[in-house]
């Protein structure tokens, strides 16, 4: 809403500014509402957001928040460091495999179960399935890895004391520990939990589509796959590429399932560990568990900085190709 | 062979039917098996081969559950918390999305921007732990309730569901002389109870899920939440250990592993009653996310 009246002059003016304030103040418990807002946002959002000075300095915990400001300058100290560290080839690799991973299968996984319930009849059977398939992305990655535990582990796992029991092996699979297995279980893990959820976008994608095309496909005589591949497909295909777009940009956390932290915590351990450490863990473990502050905070910069530069690229790709974008 | 239409459509049926019901099957049993493990003696369930059902019931896990000091107050702070945590977090995010519903609000824009840009960019861990430990947060109580009071996701969710509630009642409220607050709590939040439901699961769940700040900003064993335990019991037993020595160590046929299975299913519980009933809300709720994000 604009002002009423558009006045000219120093009179004008400050005629403005009192109506401004006229109904600055009649407004004014909704600005303190969205004020507790602002203050909130100060201090746990902002306030952290300088904090990344520290990582270009030699900052010590015990000088509080002032010491981020008053603590010595060491330019790029730490990122060299970081960069110069015996594990950076083997940390950024796993960092990289295990979101790529999770681009290749957990984002098309919930697109072929989209199809698939789509092509269900029975409401109730569809609507059962649909249930079930959300219930693991409620669970937290404790239990997840609980139920792991449980299913695998080499002296308690129900796996292994089957097939043993069977003869089909004859020692227990190692799956939680062995660094050769930890990639496939992490990205089969993330697609187990997620493919459900992220089940419901797609779904709707597919109900918005014209039931009229079926219909005329189906008597120009087309299959059930002919359907799927020329109207099914071709209706999500805007969906797609939005949410393909989306997973890119959080790609480093682990893309839509963003489980990349979690999972490297909780089923890494020190065997598993040359495939298990990504950039998280490892600005986890220097920073708040050794207190190196400031080299922590620096590697935590660059995976912010790449993300960072992720979202804004893959933004712009999606206003020009398909319109729609972030912001 | 050639295969007519309807046959190969309804070969696709089958098909379509078989591997839906594998999926089902793949996400039911594990937590069927977790079930029937926590009804199980634990000692027993260290020889394997229980698969449908509990071979030797038992309700000991979970009264010692309950009797173990460790594991029985971690459960309280984790209710405390869910609860604490999902009341005030939708009661100061609907308050603060009220205010900026308004769409003739002064600042409206600067106000979004400020909103916009801290959903996007965050200073990481390390700086978020320096300042939590300046305001005093770090091992108290707070660190899980007030830095998650303000969600930015639901935020915005919250101002175009209420954009949507007809001017007319706030108007007539205005007339009989009620303040914001008022109207806010006697009205808009009444008005607002899809929203409120779909809100309160997902800051529930997150609450209740939540083991990251009780593993970074919390070192008092007093203020542990469940999911922390069980990542606790996890990580030590992720190094190969000797499950015998844990049966001996183990009185009225109880493992630690039998306990946290018993924990397992105490922190599944709640959540398998509770979402399947707000369904109708989280898919409308996602829905509207993605189309605004």
């Amino acid at each position: 809403m604009e002002l009423g009246t558009r006045v000219t002059g120093t009179t004008g003016k400050t005629e403005a500014r009192a109506q401004l304030w006229k109904r600055f103040k009649k407004q004014k418990t909704l600005h303190l509402f969205v004020g507790l807002g602002m203050i909130f946002l100060l201090v746990f959002a902002y306030t952290p957001m300088f904090g990344i000075l520290m990582a270009f300095k030699q900052y010590s915990i015990s000088t509080g928040i002032k010491g981020i400001f008053t603590s010595e300058w060491v330019g790029l100290k730490h990122f060299k460091e970081f960069f110069n560290d015996y594990q950076f080839g083997m940390i950024v690799r796993n960092t990289l495999v295990l979101s790529l991973l999770k681009v290749f299968f957990a984002f098309p996984a919930p697109i072929l179960l989209a199809i698939l319930l789509s092509e269900v009849k029975n409401a109730q059977f569809k609507r059962f399935v649909q249930t079930v398939s959300y219930l693991p992305h409620f669970i937290s990655w404790v239990v997840v890895a609980g139920i792991a535990f449980a299913f695998l582990s080499t002296d308690v796992g129900m796996v292994n004391k089957a097939l043993l029991g069977l003869g089909l092996i004859d020692k227990p699979l190692d799956v939680l520990t062995n660094p050769n297995y930890f990639w496939g279980f992490a990205t089969g893990s993330a697609v187990w939990k997620e493919m459900g959820w992220w089940t419901i976008i797609f779904l709707a994608a597919i109900a918005g589509i014209n039931p009229s095309l079926y219909e005329a496909a189906q008597i120009d005589g087309a299959g059930r796959l002919a359907r799927i591949r020329h109207i099914t497909f071709p209706g999500m295909k805007g969906t797609i590429v939005v949410v393909l777009i989306l997973t890119i940009g959080s790609i480093l956390g682990g893309g839509l399932v963003g489980s990349n932290f979690e999972q490297a915590f909780l089923f890494g351990n020190s065997i598993n560990n040359p495939t298990s450490e990504i950039v998280q863990t490892y600005a986890f473990k220097v920073g708040l568990r050794d207190g190196r502050f400031s080299y922590a905070a620096a590697i935590d910069l660059i995976q912010s900085v790449i993300s960072v530069i992720l979202i804004f690229s893959s933004n712009y790709i999606a206003k020009r190709t398909s319109g729609s974008s972030l912001f | 062979m050639q295969l007519s239409q309807k046959q190969k459509d309804r070969f696709m049926d089958v098909l379509v039917y078989a591997l839906l019901a594998i999926l089902t099957l793949s996400m039911l049993y594990p937590f069927y098996y977790v079930l029937i493990l926590s009804f199980n003696k634990g000692t027993d369930s260290l020889l394997g081969g229980v698969y449908l059902w509990p071979r030797t019931f038992t309700f000991e896990n979970y009264a010692r559950f309950l009797d173990d000091p460790h594991w029985y107050r971690a459960f309280l702070v984790t209710i405390m918390r869910t609860l604490a945590g999902t009341a005030l977090g939708v009661l100061f995010t609907c308050l603060v999305a009220y205010g900026l519903s308004h769409r003739d609000l002064l600042f409206r824009k600067s106000y979004f921007t400020v909103i916009i840009f801290a959903m996007y960019f965050s200073g990481g861990l390390i700086p978020y732990y320096v300042v939590l430990r300046s305001v005093g947060l770090l091992n108290t109580f707070g660190v899980y309730v007030i830095p998650s009071i303000l969600s930015t996701f639901f935020l915005l969710i919250a101002i175009s569901f209420f954009r949507e509630i007809p001017s007319e009642l706030k108007e007539s409220a205005h007339m009989d002389g009620a303040g914001e607050l008022v109207i806010f709590y006697r009205i808009m939040l009444p008005v607002s109870m899809p929203l409120i439901a779909t809100m309160s699961l997902f800051l529930g769940v997150g609450q209740w899920n939540s083991w990251l700040d009780s593993a970074y900003f919390v070192q008092s064993e007093g203020l542990r939440t469940l999911a922390f335990r069980m990542m606790e019991v996890i990580n030590k037993s992720n190094a190969p250990m000797d499950a015998i020595a844990v049966a001996n160590s183990a009185s009225a046929g109880v493992t630690s592993y039998s306990l946290q299975v018993a924990a397992m299913v105490i922190s599944i519980a709640p959540i398998v009653c509770v979402y399947p009933f707000l369904q109708r809300f989280f898919i409308q709720g996602i829905m509207l996310g993605s189309v605004k994000g």
